[in-house]
Order: C-alpha cells, then sequence, then structure tokens
C-alpha cells in the first residue's frame, strides 16, 4: 500500500520575534492508504493547526505536506480550491449543513462544484446515502433532522467525492452518544467497505477507539503513537485512556 | 470612555456601512437643493409673476418636503435597525461585562450623534454645491438669462434641513434605546445563530397564486390600455389596485414558481452552484416578498415620475411659442362708448408709451349660428375627447378679413386672400391632428350655409396664433367684411359685436413695461371696487405660468422621484447586505468544500443581480403600459417625444441603482472574504 498522506518536519509559527508561538513544532508522520488514522491531543495541542494545514486551510511554516503524491505547500490558491473539491472530504463539528437545502442538495454540492454530471451526481448521491442509511431523510430539509441524520449527512458529503482522504474535525463534538456510535460506526464502514483513508481529529476517547491508529500531540510535537492491531476496541479504549492520562501529567514524570 | 468608545465603533462602521453613510448624505443633499430654490432665483432675471410662482413653488416644495421625510425617516430609522442587529453580539459583551443598560444606550446615541453630524455635514456640503448647478437648470425652464454667477446660499434651506434632519436623528436614537432596552442578554447572544427555517409552500398553491397574479395585472394592463387615464375615476382606481394586488401576489408567489419549475430542469438545477442560489433567493425573496412588491412599486412611480418631470420642459415649450400672438392682449365686452385706446387715453395712460403700433379689432357673433356649425356631429364625435372646444352649442365668433389680415402683417406674416364666396375656420389650439381631422371633413362637406348665403370653406385651417386668447379666441370664422358690416360701418343685421380686443408688441424692455402696465391698471381696477374693466393677457404672466407649471411638475417629479429611487435601492441593498451577514457561514461551508473564490462571487454577484433586477423588471412592465398610456395623453395636449426623457431617465436609474447595486455586490464580497481571515 501506497503512502497517502506525508507529514515532513512540518512546523508552523504565529507571532512575531518577541513573542514566537510554536503551534507545530517539528511534526512527521505517514499515513497510507485505507487507513483510519485518530490524532489526538489536548486543548492548544496543535492539532486543529495541524488540521488545518492538512486541509490546505491555513499555510505551514516550514516543512512538506504530500497528500496523494502532490506537496500541497506549493500549490496556489486556485490550485489549493481545486485541491481541495477534488481530493478532501470534510466532516465539522457542528454539521455545517446548509438550511436552506435539502439533504439531497446539501450531499450533491461538492459533486456540482466540480462540474459532475447531474446524471452521474444524483446516481452517487443516492449510492452514498444508501451505504449511510440516510436514503429516506434525502427530501427533508436540516431542521427536520435529528443530529445523528445531519451528521450522516455531513459524512455523505464529505466522501460523496470520492476524495482521496476524509478530514473529520471533532465529528461527534455535538452528538449524543448513541448517534455518535452510530456515526462512527458509519465511518468505519466506510473505511473498511469503500476503503475510504479517514483522518479523525478528536479529544474523545471513545471516538478515537474506532480508529487503527492513534498519534498523540502535545505542545506541537508528536508525543506518542498507538496501533489497534487485533486488539478488541474495548482493549483499545483502555489503552488511549491511559496515554490521555500520561498527556495531563507532569512532561518530567513521563520522559 | 464611552466616547472613545463610540468614536472607535463609527470608524469601524464608516468603512463597513459607507452605503449607509452616502444613503444618509445624498438624502441631506437633495433635501437641502430643493428647499433651496427661492435664493437661486438671484442669479436669474425674471420677471414679477415669476417671483410669484417661484414663491409658490417654494411653499409647494415645503409640503413635498414633509412627506418627503418621512420617507426618508422610515429609511433611516431600518438602516439604523439593521445596523444594530448586526451589532447584537457586541452589545451583549458590553451588558455581559457589567455595563448598565442606559451606559449601553448612552454608546449608542453618542455614535447616533457622531453619524449624524458628520452625514449632515458632508450631505449640507455636498447640496450648497449641487444647488449652484440647479440655479442653470432653473433658468432653463423659465428661459431666462443668468445675470451673472454669484454663490448662492439659502440660509432658510439650511436651517430646515438641520431640524428636519436633527428630528429623524431624534427618532433614531429613540428606536435604538428602545431596541437594547428591550433585548434580553441571552437574545443579544443567540441572534447570530439563529437558524431560519425556511417556508415551505406547497407548489399547488404557488402555482395557483402565480397563475392569479399574472391574470390580475393583464386585466389591469388590458384595461388601463383601453380606457386611457384621462379621465380619474374608480375605473382607474380600480385598475390602479388590481395592478398593485397583480405585484404582491407576482413577488409572493415568483420564486416559488421558478424554483419549481427549474427543479425538473435538472441539468441546469444541478449545474455549480445553480441550486444554491436559487433556494437563496427563494428563502429571501419568501421573507421579504412584500418589501419588494414595495420596491418594486416605487421604482414604477420613479420611472414615470422622473420621465414626466423631465418631459415638461419640451412639452411646454411648443405652447409658449405659439399660444402668445402679441405681448399685451386686452379684452372687454363691447357695450363701451369709447375704443379700448381712447378710454385708456382718458385714464391717463397713453399707449404711445408702451407700443408703436397697438390694433384694435371687434368679435362678431350671430345668436342664430352656433359652433356646431362647423363641430358637425360626425365631426365633433371623430375629433372625442382631443377637441377642447367644449361648449358647441355657444355661438361662433366671426372676425372680419381685414383684421385678420392687419394682425397677420402686425406679426410679419403673409395675408390671407380669401375668394369670392369663401370663409376660413381659424383653430388655434390642440395639435395637428385635430386640425387635420377638421381639414378632412370640410375638404369632403365643402360649404357651409350662413345667413346670406352658402360659402365655400377655405381647404386649410388657419393655426396662426394672431387673435387674442380671450373667450372668442380659439374657434373663429374668417369672413368678408362685407358679411359683418355694412359700407357705412353699421352691423349687418343679425350680428352684434361681441368683443372687443387690443392687441400690441411692446416697444424698449417689454417685461418692464409688461409688469409697468399691469400694476398701473391695477390702480384703477381697484378704484372701481373689484369690477373688472379689462381682462389683460401679458406675455410676461403666460410666460410665467407656463414656466411656473413647467418648473413645479420637473422639480416635484425629481425631486420625489430621486429620493423613491434612492429609498427603494437602499432598502434592496440594506436587506441584501443583512442577508449576506446572516448567512456568511453558508458561504465559508461553500468555500471549504472546495468552493474557489470565483464561484462564490460570481453566486453572489448574481444573487445580488437578480434580487435587484426582480423589481426593476416588473416596475419597467408596468411602466411601459404606463407611460405608452401616458404619451396618449399627452400627444392630446400637444405632442411630445417623450423617447429623449425615457432615456435620461433611465440613465439616472442606471446610475444610482447600478451604484446602489455595486456597492452592495462589493460590500458583500468584503464581508464574507474578511470574516473568513477573522475565522
Amino acid at each position: 500500500m501506497s503512502n497517502m498522506l506525508t507529514v515532513t518536519q512540518v512546523e508552523k509559527y504565529y507571532g512575531n520575534k518577541g513573542n514566537l508561538t510554536k503551534a507545530l513544532d517539528g511534526v512527521s508522520f505517514s499515513i497510507q492508504e485505507g487507513e483510519f488514522v485518530g490524532i489526538m491531543g489536548a486543548s492548544g495541542s496543535g492539532k486543529t493547526t495541524l488540521l488545518n494545514c492538512i486541509s490546505t486551510i491555513d499555510k505551514v511554516t516550514s516543512g512538506q505536506i504530500i497528500i496523494g503524491g502532490k506537496d500541497i505547500t506549493e500549490l496556489n490558491s486556485r490550485q489549493l480550491s481545486e485541491f481541495r473539491r477534488t481530493k478532501l472530504g470534510f466532516i465539522f463539528q457542528d454539521f455545517n449543513l446548509l438550511d436552506t437545502l435539502t439533504a439531497q442538495e446539501n450531499i450533491i454540492l461538492p459533486l456540482t462544484i466540480s462540474t459532475v454530471n447531474h446524471r452521474e451526481a444524483i446516481a452517487r448521491t443516492a449510492e452514498v446515502a444508501e451505504t449511510l442509511g440516510i436514503t429516506d431523510v434525502l427530501a427533508k430539509y436540516p431542521y427536520q433532522m435529528s443530529g445523528g441524520q445531519r451528521q450522516r449527512v455531513a459524512a455523505a458529503r464529505a466522501i460523496v467525492s470520492k476524495p482521496s482522504m476524509v478530514l473529520a474535525d471533532e465529528p461527534t463534538g455535538a452528538l449524543d452518544s448513541k448517534s455518535s456510535r452510530m456515526l462512527l460506526e458509519s465511518m468505519e464502514k466506510l473505511n473498511v467497505d469503500l476503503t475510504a483513508t479517514i483522518l479523525l481529529v478528536t479529544h474523545d476517547a471513545f471516538a478515537a477507539s474506532y480508529c487503527k491508529r492513534i498519534l498523540f500531540i502535545k505542545d506541537g510535537q508528536l508525543f506518542n503513537e498507538l496501533i489497534r492491531g487485533q486488539q478488541t476496541r474495548r482493549d483499545f479504549y483502555s489503552k488511549i485512556i491511559e496515554v490521555i492520562s500520561l498527556l495531563g501529567g507532569d512532561v518530567s514524570h513521563v520522559l | 470612555m464611552y466616547c472613545k468608545l463610540a468614536f472607535r465603533n463609527v470608524k469601524k462602521s464608516l468603512r463597513d456601512y459607507l452605503l449607509y453613510f452616502l444613503t444618509l448624505s445624498f438624502a441631506v443633499c437633495i433635501f437641502y437643493v430643493f428647499n433651496s430654490i427661492e435664493a437661486q432665483s438671484v442669479m436669474i432675471k425674471i420677471s414679477t409673476s415669476e417671483k410669484e410662482i417661484l414663491k409658490t413653488l417654494t411653499q409647494l416644495m415645503g409640503i413635498v418636503s414633509v412627506f418627503v421625510s418621512v420617507i426618508l425617516g422610515f429609511l433611516i430609522v431600518s438602516a439604523n435597525h439593521f445596523l444594530i442587529r448586526r451589532r447584537k453580539k457586541e452589545l451583549g459583551i458590553y451588558l455581559l461585562l457589567g455595563m448598565k443598560k442606559n451606559k449601553v444606550s448612552r454608546i449608542l446615541v453618542i455614535e447616533t450623534l457622531l453619524i449624524g453630524v458628520i452625514s449632515l455635514g458632508a450631505g449640507l456640503f455636498a447640496g450648497i454645491f449641487a444647488s449652484q448647478w440647479l440655479s442653470i437648470f432653473t433658468a432653463k425652464i423659465f428661459q431666462a438669462d443668468m445675470t451673472g454667477y454669484r454663490f448662492v446660499f439659502s440660509s432658510g434651506a439650511f436651517l430646515k434641513t438641520l431640524i428636519y434632519f436633527s428630528v429623524i436623528f431624534l427618532v433614531v436614537i429613540a428606536a435604538s434605546t428602545f431596541a437594547v432596552s428591550r433585548n434580553k442578554l441571552i437574545d443579544l447572544f443567540s441572534a447570530q445563530s439563529k437558524n431560519e427555517k425556511p417556508a415551505v409552500k406547497h407548489p399547488a398553491i404557488t402555482i395557483v397564486l402565480f397563475v392569479l397574479s399574472v391574470i390580475c395585472l393583464g386585466v389591469a394592463y388590458q384595461q388601463v390600455l383601453q380606457n386611457g387615464i384621462m379621465r380619474f375615476d374608480w375605473v382607474l382606481l380600480r385598475e390602479v389596485i388590481l395592478g398593485a394586488i397583480g405585484t404582491f401576489l407576482f413577488f409572493a408567489s415568483l420564486s416559488g414558481f421558478f424554483l419549481k419549475l427549474l427543479q425538473r430542469i435538472q441539468g441546469y438545477y444541478f449545474k455549480d452552484l445553480n441550486f444554491f442560489i436559487l433556494r437563496q433567493i427563494n428563502s429571501r425573496i419568501n421573507s421579504a416578498h412584500v418589501s419588494i412588491s414595495f420596491v418594486c412599486l416605487m421604482l414604477f412611480c420613479t420611472i414615470g415620475i422622473l420621465s414626466t418631470g423631465l418631459g415638461m420642459n419640451a412639452a411646454m415649450e411648443g405652447n409658449l411659442n405659439t399660444s402668445m400672438a402679441f405681448d399685451v392682449e386686452l379684452y372687454t365686452l363691447p357695450d363701451r362708448a369709447m375704443s379700448i385706446s381712447d378710454d385708456l387715453a382718458a385714464k391717463g395712460i397713453n399707449l404711445s408709451e408702451y407700443s408703436d403700433k397697438p390694433y384694435e379689432y371687434t368679435d362678431y357673433t350671430n345668436p342664430s349660428i352656433l359652433r356646431s356649425v362647423i363641430f358637425t356631429d360626425d365631426l365633433n364625435s371623430k375629433l372625442g375627447a382631443d377637441n377642447f372646444i367644449n361648449n358647441i352649442e355657444a355661438p361662433l365668433p366671426f372676425i372680419r378679413l381685414s383684421d385678420y389680415n392687419a394682425l397677420l402683417d402686425m406679426r410679419g406674416k403673409p395675408v390671407l386672400s380669401l375668394k369670392d364666396g369663401e370663409v376660413a375656420i381659424s383653430y388655434s389650439l390642440g395639435s395637428d391632428n385635430v386640425r387635420s381631422a377638421i381639414e378632412e371633413t370640410w375638404n369632403q362637406t365643402g360649404k357651409v350655409s350662413l345667413p346670406d348665403k352658402v360659402y365655400t370653406v377655405y381647404p386649410k385651417v388657419l393655426s396662426a396664433a394672431v387673435v387674442s386668447m380671450g373667450e372668442d379666441g380659439n374657434i373663429l370664422l374668417v369672413v368678408p367684411d362685407a358679411m359683418l358690416v355694412d359700407g357705412t360701418g353699421a352691423v349687418t343685421a343679425g350680428f352684434a359685436p361681441s368683443e372687443s380686443v387690443l392687441q400690441f408688441n411692446c416697444s424698449g424692455d417689454s417685461t418692464v413695461k409688461q409688469d409697468d402696465l399691469v400694476s398701473r391698471l391695477e390702480v384703477f381696477y381697484n378704484d372701481a371696487g373689484g369690477a373688472d374693466l379689462y381682462s389683460i393677457i401679458t406675455r410676461n404672466a403666460q410666460e410665467a405660468s407656463y414656466a411656473g407649471t413647467k418648473a413645479i411638475i420637473a422639480y416635484v417629479g425629481i425631486y420625489i422621484g430621486l429620493v423613491f429611487l434612492m429609498t427603494s435601492a437602499a432598502v434592496l441593498s440594506l436587506q441584501q447586505l443583512s442577508e449576506i451577514a446572516d448567512n456568511r457561514q453558508r458561504y465559508l461551508v461553500l468555500k471549504k468544500i472546495g468552493a474557489d473564490d470565483r464561484l462564490i462571487d460570481r453566486a453572489i454577484f448574481r444573487q445580488t443581480a437578480i434580487y435587484f433586477m426582480l423589481p426593476l423588471f416588473l416596475a419597467i412592465i408596468h411602466s411601459i403600459v404606463g407611460l405608452t398610456v401616458a404619451n396618449e395623453a399627452i400627444r392630446g395636449l400637444g405632442g411630445v417625444n417623450a423617447s429623449q426623457n425615457i432615456l435620461i431617465t433611465a440613465g439616472l436609474i442606471l446610475v444610482i441603482y447600478g451604484g446602489y447595486f455595486l456597492a452592495t455586490f462589493i460590500g458583500s464580497r468584503k464581508m464574507i472574504v474578511r470574516e473568513e481571515r477573522n475565522e
């Protein structure tokens, strides 16, 4: 399997000479095609900055980010839009569905923006909706749906254009536990059935336990890595909790 | 500290809401300019009568200004409402930090005062300069010469503007204080994240409403085209109401109808951001169709009023030249012992002071010969409402050929020679159409029978303005002298003098002499206790009355037209900006899922364009019908080529309305780009 994402020595600095904040301080890792990777870290650890850099919304100060063989740090804004459109899918914490559009119209949006033929677009929308079990809400408006349904519509929108990678930023943050479970199971299914590469940013251990591999970030640096391997989800969950307690503890104690 | 906060807010707002400031300043500017008309008259040379007319015009402008200030007041208050709504979160933070409500209000009051002072200052400054230009326009309307340039400043208009706008700003302050005191903290905070439920209407209802609106408009158009607008009665009122209802229904159903229609064309609907734009417009129009309908009707009024106001110049110019034959016309009943000139001389007014060659003549009537001799039933029905001679059962006035020719000679026109047994019809009012209709009828009939014998009718209708505009002047029969007076000067049996007329051109400075003669005659008039000695028509008075009517229609039209145009554009613009502000999250989502700037720009442009074009589109259709009917009516008065005025109106709309459109588009774009940077 080839590398889908390669991050090499990425640094992101904010501020000026006198007052420098290193949001990312030499982060390197890679993700293979078809992986389901979680990034965990406390507030202010730099995980959102990392996601923003990968999702081309923000620019790195130095280093390289290669997605699907393309160095995105060297693209201009026009190319970035196109890259986002064709190679990436997003799931946001607050769904970010457009409330004037029906579920179907929300899902089809990325396809029409990339000027896909409307017949193919409608067929693909139906297909994705089928996979995520939201066929019966396609004609509804967001305000007529439950939170879980909304987030699955958002997930459908993220994958409908068959992106190289799906970036999910705290997707369960605004959901109750039942809806969270349904969404995560859906994402797991997307990963297994459609071999979608997923990068999940979260600070919820339960959500992270659905991943195959977890990267921990602290103070802008990679801190630890956990691989699920053959463990049950429950065992993996306990492992994650252990690392989190370490993360929260004193640095000197860990080292 | 509050001052400092307020100052900084205003500085920030100045950049954000340039449109609001421009609207305010423009309103102030227009208000000043149209209230300063009287003061401008120092620059132009006009007669006493024209000064009187200007005074009337100023009074009328005062009344219109009250109406205008109410409209502007509503505009400013609602614009301010929009600004406050945008800042609810900011106000919420002040309250959360423990600032008292009256302190928050104080910040708003200081801000409003600042905005008021700046826009008043800018508007008055612009107005004082713009009013200099208006003087040139005034001079053109009165066809007067500029006496030389002088910088005009009208302290009256200045004070009036200050007072009116101070009141408006006080209302604004009261409204915003009320808005702050009424709101709960939670509302101020949740204002930003309100999730609007789109009003979903049943498609069948939309279609029914749309069809109904088209029927309403169709019937209204058809009826008004058929009945015209010359008669103001309940039929016209019914047509207007029908049109208004049609307009409201049209905008209530339009977006839903087209959405349903376009959803069927999936290739178009699911292309780029088309369906997103359509949905945005749909939800926009659904919640704002009432104000859009008002904007549409206001634009219709603007087009009508502006093109009429501008058209007055051309419409009256023609009349001014043809209807007045001489500088002065005196006429009276012929029961005096002396001729008019002798009578005046007896009163101490020597006509030679005024003119080299006054000419006096008499009209005759015969009680048995009525105007219906000329206006036969056949001709009368053909002319219809175009005929200005209503009273066709009145005796027909006659004038001697020698008198008529003497008058023609005085005006330097070739004399008329009638063959033996020939009479000529003189009809000096109305359009060429009426005259040619009379000629046509009489060329067929050819003969008219008068007491002494049957006469042939001269093939042309005489239209040269040589006879008096008095009672008899509009329709006359020019006949051989012998028919009216015999060789000894005695009036023929059956005929009697009906009106004595004295006409002349003044020598020297005509304007001054006319004013002088009128004031001297006024003395006698007053001495006689108001008994009507002579009716006098002077060119001064005539011109003043034409120019005055022209000026009144032109100024009131342009004033109201500009205010309407500005108000409707500003309302649309504020609504569109507030919509973009409320929905900026949607555009950011579009950007995140890969819509590039070009696509977003295009979406905003199309949305703004459709939003501005819709009411204008229907208003233009209304206007095409309206102006067709209006032109029909004006043609009866003397025929005007309205296309030039419509072009000027279109230009004004393009500049003002288009300017607001562009500013709105640029503002919307800025809002989305900037918000993204802050994210």
